[in-house]
């Protein structure tokens, strides 16, 4: 037995489909010259990110282009994701660097608490994302590549009204 | 001990009662209450110059240092009144003066006594508006390095070599703020326990050149322990981090080395941490060396050793518990035992009595001895043809390697396989002092317990263990699984350790029956 499809006959103003259309263009031209427009064209724009956000690190530098740690150890001791590691080590001019000084951006959560301990305001949190990377260890990030970063630091304060009142 | 006068007072609102001439500060301390202090240490005279132990007794019209006032009857003494507070923070004040804030790089924060009562007593901001004072580092001789600048001049370390060393080396360079330790002309800390200045600083001015920038003190994990390296048998706390040991220092105990280590013992740690170590139980087949489980290798050493007699070269390095269970194997199988110490030369700390780095550098010479191993500077020359050698980690000395050969075959219980033993037929890998549990007897027959810092390497096993499994596989009872068992059964089984427990050792040991009189004799 052959199937009966029974169509049931509807008004016109229900079935047509070009008022629905010309609703959604009329939305459409709407957005098109909305000055209040809030899309943006990313990567070509990009959005203003505040100045207390916290990315990926960034080691500071002297004068001389030597990272400002000493290899004080209040890093390693205060992350709580435990992704510093650090050893600390003697320069020719018998000051405290840190021979080896690796973050692993994978295993941190951006707490910040690093740049807050930090005595000597050497290691930063970044104004920064777009961290993408081949492979994992590529997010270990050894010295030289956190002195190399050039973003902007994170503010943690305003420098203003350093104590917030 | 009965005519002793007692005296009664009050500290904080405790009643103590102390024997009368002693200091507030040592009463405070015996009621539980620390007074901050700087330039008073126990050992050395009183100086009463650093004023931070300042405090608050009724009745008398100005403050006491707490050092070198002698307790009264009926005294009242406020530590934390707000009189006495108001002092020391002035004196942490002047401290500061001149101290630079640089705890991040120095080696002594986490430990330092004056970031530690600074952060409890002291003014949390400076008010001193002028340069602070600059000296350069200066290299002092032997382990110890001076940073000028972080020192408050307590002169302990001042006092230390003049009255503990007895060798007059520092001293008190020009007056006022610009006071410095000095060396004399042509001197250096070259003692052989000058280091212990390093552990007196209370601040990081004197600094060890060994630990200098490798670890921080918070990071480290502390264990008791004791020195391996001489007869003295001196306490010690092993640091380790990450598994590694780092650093050692004295432990106080007032019976042998009260709070002294001397340098070549502090500093000879490093073997503790080596990594070309024995790390499964081997087992000879054919020309090759192969790795078996403990069960197979101790099967192999038994079938070797059966109705063989044993020669067992044991080190004197290893614990009461492992040469108590190696004699056993001896006494199994008829054989004998012996072993070699290595010497080097004498050096006393003539300020305590009856301490010494002494010249037979192994920490268990008397037990080794009381356990009938033989002290032979040729310890193989009593060795049979037919004999089985045991080594027991004992280092082999390149004329031991002609007498190795001669055995009938060789088995080597140790941490490393000697060169001159490759062609063992069985290698029981063993634990370090740093890996295990376990007890030394000192030259004066005190026995002292030592806990383990470190992890093993692979499938190592204290020599204890391993020995006393392969008595069982001998016919012998079966082995033990703790050292407190093992000690145990050794105190069941020989006299002079009757009685004696891990527990009734406690961390400060124990002298052996009928040893107490010898070392008595010897500190009169």
């Amino acid at each position: 037995m052959a199937i009966q499809v029974k169509v049931l006959d509807r008004p016109l103003a229900q079935t047509s489909y070009v008022r629905a259309m010309l609703k959604g263009m009329a939305i459409t031209f709407k957005h098109l010259v909305d000055p209040h427009k809030k899309t943006v064209q990313y990567p070509e724009q990009k959005w203003d990110i505040s100045p207390r956000w916290r990315g990926t690190h960034r080691m500071l530098t002297d004068e001389n282009g030597k990272a400002k740690c000493v290899a004080c150890g209040l890093c390693p001791q205060i992350c709580p994701a435990n992704c510093i590691k650090l050893v600390p080590g003697e320069d020719e001019e018998g000051n405290r660097y840190p021979l080896v000084y690796e973050i692993d951006e994978f295993r941190c959560i951006f707490c910040g608490y690093c740049q807050e301990v930090c005595p000597e305001e050497a290691i930063h949190v970044g104004r920064h994302y777009e961290n993408a990377e081949y492979s994992r260890a590529g997010f270990v990030y050894d010295l030289e590549r956190l002195m190399a970063q050039t973003h902007p630091v994170c503010e943690m304060w305003d420098p203003a009204d350093p104590k917030g009142e | 001990m009965a005519d002793v006068q007692l005296v009664n007072l009050t500290i904080e609102g405790r009643q103590v009662s102390v024997p009368a001439g002693t200091s507030i500060l040592e009463a405070a301390k015996a009621a539980g209450v620390l007074i901050p202090h700087y330039c008073y240490h126990p050992s050395l005279s009183i100086a009463g110059n650093c004023r931070m132990c300042q405090v608050e007794v009724e009745k008398l019209p100005k403050l006491a240092p707490a050092c070198a006032t002698a307790v009264a009857e009926g005294q009242v003494v406020h530590v934390y009144s707000e009189r006495a507070l108001e002092a020391r923070k002035g004196v942490l004040e002047f401290l500061l003066l001149n101290h630079p804030l640089d705890c991040p790089i120095c080696d002594q924060s986490g430990e330092c006594e004056l970031q530690d009562y600074t952060y409890r007593e002291g003014r949390a901001e400076g008010r001193s508006q002028e340069p602070k004072r600059f000296n350069p580092v200066e290299d002092f001789g032997g382990d110890v390095l001076y940073v000028t600048n972080r020192c408050i001049l307590c002169t302990r370390c001042v006092r230390f070599m003049d009255e503990v060393a007895k060798d007059t080396v520092l001293n008190v360079s020009e007056r006022g703020d610009r006071a410095v330790i000095g060396k004399f002309e042509g001197k250096d800390l070259t003692h052989p326990w000058a280091s212990n200045v390093v552990d007196l600083c209370p601040v990081g001015a004197l600094l060890s050149k060994d630990f200098l920038n490798k670890a921080r003190a918070w990071e480290l994990d502390r264990t008791p322990s004791i020195c391996p390296n001489c007869t003295q048998g001196c306490n010690t706390i092993l640091e380790t981090r990450d598994n590694v040991v780092v650093r050692m220092r004295p432990r106080t105990n007032s019976e042998v080395n009260r709070y002294f280590l001397c340098d070549e013992g502090r500093l000879d740690y490093r073997w503790m941490n080596r990594t070309d170590r024995v790390e499964a139980p081997l087992v000879r087949r054919g020309d090759r060396l192969v790795a078996v489980d403990w069960e197979e290798a101790l099967k192999a050493a038994a079938l070797h050793l059966n109705g063989k007699r044993a020669f067992v070269l044991a080190s004197p390095k290893l614990s009461n518990e492992s040469l108590w269970m190696l004699s056993r194997l001896v006494e199994k199988t008829g054989g004998r035992g012996a072993f070699r110490v290595a010497h080097g030369p004498e050096a006393p700390l003539p300020g305590v009595p009856d301490l010494a780095l002494r010249a037979e550098r192994a920490p268990n010479v008397r037990a080794a001895e009381l356990f009938g191993f033989t002290k032979s500077d040729t310890p193989l020359s009593a060795l049979g043809s037919d004999d089985v050698l045991v080594i027991a980690d004992h280092e082999l000395a390149p004329a031991d390697a002609e007498a190795v050969q001669r055995a009938a075959s060789v088995i080597v219980i140790g941490t490393t396989l000697p060169e001159a033993a490759r062609h063992a037929l069985v290698v029981l890998p063993a634990t370090n002092v740093a890996e295990e549990e376990g007890t030394f007897t000192n030259l004066r027959g005190r026995v002292q317990r030592y806990l383990q810092a470190r992890s093993a390497p692979g499938m190592a096993r204290p020599v204890w263990w391993s020995t006393g499994d392969l008595l069982a596989f001998l016919g012998e009872r079966a082995g033990y699984f703790l050292a407190s068992e093992a000690f145990a059964a050794l105190a069941a089984a020989r006299p002079e350790y009757a009685g004696m427990s891990y527990d009734t050792l406690g961390l400060k040991g124990q002298l052996l029956a009928g040893a107490a009189a010898p070392a008595e004799a010897a500190r009169s």
